[in-house]
């Protein structure tokens, strides 16, 4: 596949990913959960990229949702290429394992089990570790807690929002 | 009635207002690599000095730059925090099993605490002067070079603008899905985790078929005005370098400079 094949896109769908990064980019704004456990609802975004536009261009949705929402709100904690790109493996791991592909429990779980632990436990440890100079060691501390809990909400939502949305693209 | 507030650009009229977002822009990626060469507490000085002279010279409210700050305050307490206690080295003042303060813990829990509240600072000085649609305008601009190893730049820039336009469009959206779903007994806020879960598909679906039914007619829009494809266009929104970005760039360098004739080599 050359690369012009590969990012070959009509201007429909185009138009869309424009307005699912824009869905992306709201959802990120709201929150779920209670007074201890707060989720944002930014990884549905990511879900919806990867299952609608596969890996390709859902990453490049991804990359695109960072750069919009820091213009509009700012990029909390600084302008970091990391964290475009975390933005971009999200969409990406999303799109391998659901583009194209009927909604199964199994892909749910392993994605989701994915993107924590490569996006949000290791890279985004890494760049806070490379942005601000914190060891490593307690990058990680702070960060596990969050991460052993919400994954399990992240994988509930994402199977009705999976099953939500395929109903929608068979309608259309 | 909603609280979130789009865009955080307040208007002015101060220097920094006049610098070209893309000056701006990528002094604000190198700044977060520039702080990285401190490593002395003469040089953090030199950094704070020069983030806080960058704050003044937007002529703004110190309030907003507080309102910046605020959201990460616990994190970047815990932060240096965790800092005090992970850090080991230099003369140890208490210790008990793997925690311990030590002076070099101490030096390193306020460089921690500097260098994050100044990137924040040169970020929030970077979001508050420059409009979001300039900011997009720059990133098209860094993005350029990736047009050599074919990515479709003008096509990323077209859906980077397309969202920007319609962030507020479905904001608003949102909020009288939720109320319209809420005015028949939906409740977002309660309830346990299956539900709650649940609770975000009567929100979603309808939010992706109305953008689904919109981009349908914009992209028809879109062809009917003559649109074939990004190649071959003109642009109407041009950036111009100006003399203020020199002060931008000058202003840089100097700290550049003060970096590398203080640190510690």
């Amino acid at each position: 596949m050359t690369t012009k094949e590969m990012f070959k896109v009509e201007l429909r769908d185009l138009v869309l990913l424009g307005f699912v990064v824009a869905i992306k980019v709201v959802l990120s704004r709201f929150s779920l959960g209670t007074t201890v456990v707060h989720v944002s609802l930014g990884f549905i975004g990511s879900v919806m990229l990867g299952y609608l536009f596969g890996p390709v261009w859902g990453a490049i949705g991804g990359g695109i949702s960072d750069f919009v929402s820091s213009a509009l709100f700012g990029n909390q904690g600084g302008f970091f290429i990391g964290f475009t790109l975390s933005a971009m493996i999200g969409p990406l791991i999303y799109g391998l394992l659901f583009y194209k592909k009927p909604v199964k429990i199994w892909r749910i779980i392993l994605a989701t089990i994915l993107v924590t632990v490569v996006v949000n436990i290791g890279l985004n440890t890494l760049w806070v570790h490379l942005m601000y100079g914190m060891d490593l060691k307690a990058a990680l501390i702070q960060r596990i807690p969050k991460e052993t809990i919400v994954p399990w909400i992240e994988m509930v939502v994402t199977y009705f929002v999976l099953q939500a949305i395929s109903r929608v693209k068979i309608r259309r | 009635m909603s609280k979130i507030l789009i865009g955080r650009y307040i208007s002015g009229n101060s220097l920094v207002y006049k610098m070209d977002p893309r000056g701006k822009l990528l002094a604000t990626i190198f700044f977060i690599l520039i702080v990285f060469m401190a490593n002395n507490p003469l040089s953090y000085l030199i950094v704070t000095v020069f983030s806080l002279v960058a704050v003044a010279a937007t002529k703004l409210k110190p309030k907003i730059f507080w309102d910046g700050v605020k959201p990460l305050i616990w994190l970047i307490l815990f932060t240096s925090f965790l800092q005090l206690f992970f850090t080991v080295g230099g003369k140890v003042y208490w210790r008990w099993t793997i925690f311990a303060v030590s002076s070099y813990g101490i030096e390193n829990a306020i460089f921690i605490f500097i260098r994050f509240t100044v990137i924040i600072l040169i970020s929030t000085v970077m979001t508050v002067t420059t409009m979001p649609l300039e900011i997009a305008d720059a990133i098209e601009w860094i993005l350029t070079p990736l047009k050599l190893i074919k990515v479709p730049v003008d096509k990323i820039a077209l859906v980077m603008s397309i969202a920007l336009r319609f962030v507020p469009t479905l904001f608003d959206e949102t909020f009288k899905i939720m109320n319209a779903q809420r005015s028949r007994g939906a409740d977002f806020n309660n309830g346990g985790l299956i539900t709650r879960a649940k609770a975000v598909t009567p929100l979603l679906v309808p939010l992706f078929i109305s953008s689904l039914e919109t981009a349908i007619d914009l992209s028809t829009a879109m062809e009917s005005r003559g649109y074939r494809g990004d190649e071959g266009r003109t642009k109407f929104r041009v950036l111009k370098w100006s003399k203020y970005d020199l002060v931008n760039l000058g202003y840089f360098a100097i700290l550049i400079v003060l970096l590398l004739v203080f640190r510690t080599h």
